[in-house]
């Protein structure tokens, strides 16, 4: 078992979460996305970010409007469907009972 | 010196030599059979097209040509196929090792050796070290042996080495390197092989910045001249 890997799992684990909740405060383009992800240091190579992206559509939590762009050709723009809307209510409230349960666990592991 | 192509890249032109040509083609045709099992593997690869177009905009900064060095850093962010495999399929994390190596060898394209001549390992026209790897042999110096061994007892060896020679085509791309070696074409082992790429490149990228110095020079006034016939000379 390797420390990165876990550290990778970790990562991943909320990527979903993240990436749905940056779309869900306004329609994204994915290099937006990406530069938002970064900052966080969520991914590390940005190849990932597409993959995730193409399945979330296929499960119809996204949807895309094409906008024209200045400076190249039209770009995709991603928002939440309603469907999309109440996953991340979901993944949102995992993510407290989560955070309550490692803080829970982890002081107990100090003590 | 080397041969230009004009590309249509997520919708951006770009001006693109020979060998990061080749390179990127191989870089996209194997994230395209990462994801032909996934719907929307068209769309996935279109997408990344237009973010290494956009990456490719920011990093030109006024240069005329891609070469590989600009292509390698930006394969550096993107990352390899494995790298953003393993999130494609977010259960897979939860597969016990010995499973996901097992799933893995599926997503295998090719097995078993070509033949092909050795370019970087060789002698005269690196058919001896083509024929090592295709056999298996760990060091192409017993081949060569028999070989000359051959060549001054009489000269058998002469012209069926020179017809090999044409025959066999010399391994060109990254993944005729990988079949001639034997080692699968798959995810893995082109993961694989652009870390070590990048390894070595890191190492010999002085050297390289000198060369590539002297070789926009003489590319320089040559592109002034493609620039008018640009879009309709697409290669894809």
């Amino acid at each position: 078992m390797k420390i990165e890997n876990a550290r990778a799992q970790m990562r991943k684990g909320v990527l979903e979460l993240c990436v749905l909740s940056i779309i869900s405060k306004e329609e994204a383009y994915p290099s937006d996305i990406i530069k938002k992800l970064k900052e966080a240091k969520l991914i590390v190579v940005e190849g990932t970010l597409y993959p995730l992206l193409n399945r979330l559509k296929n499960a119809e939590l996204l949807h895309y409007n094409w906008r024209e762009s200045t400076s190249g050709p039209p770009r995709k723009y991603y928002y939440l469907t309603e469907e999309g809307q109440e996953f991340l209510g979901g993944l949102k409230e995992t993510w407290k009972e989560l955070t309550q349960a490692v803080n829970l666990s982890t002081k107990k592991q100090k003590v | 010196m080397n041969k230009i192509f004009n590309i249509n890249l997520g919708g951006y032109p770009f001006t693109i030599d020979d060998d990061a040509y080749q390179h990127l083609n191989w870089y996209l045709d194997t994230i395209k059979s990462h994801f032909s099992d996934s719907e929307g593997c068209e769309e996935i690869v279109g997408d990344i097209e237009v973010r290494m177009a956009e990456l490719f905009t920011e990093q030109m900064n006024g240069q005329k040509i891609l070469t590989r060095k600009d292509l390698d850093e930006v394969i550096k962010i993107m990352g390899s196929p494995q790298d953003f495999g393993a999130a494609a399929e977010s259960s897979e994390e939860f597969i016990d090792e010995p499973v996901k190596k097992k799933r893995k060898s599926k997503t295998r394209i090719k097995t078993g050796r070509k033949l092909f001549r050795d370019n970087e390992d060789k002698v005269i026209g690196g058919v001896c070290s083509g024929i090592s790897a295709y056999f298996g042999i760990q060091d192409p110096v017993w081949v060569r042996l028999i070989v000359a061994v051959l060549f001054f007892s009489g000269g058998v060896a002469i012209i069926p080495y020179i017809v090999l020679w044409i025959a066999i085509p010399a391994a060109r791309t990254s993944g005729d390197r990988l079949s001639m070696r034997g080692e699968p074409v798959n995810v893995e082992s082109i993961g694989k092989m652009i870390e070590d790429e990048m390894h070595s490149f890191s190492e010999t990228v002085s050297e390289f910045g000198r060369e590539f110095g002297s070789k926009k020079k003489r590319i320089t006034p040559y592109s002034d001249l493609q620039e008018e016939p640009y879009r309709k000379g697409f290669l894809f």
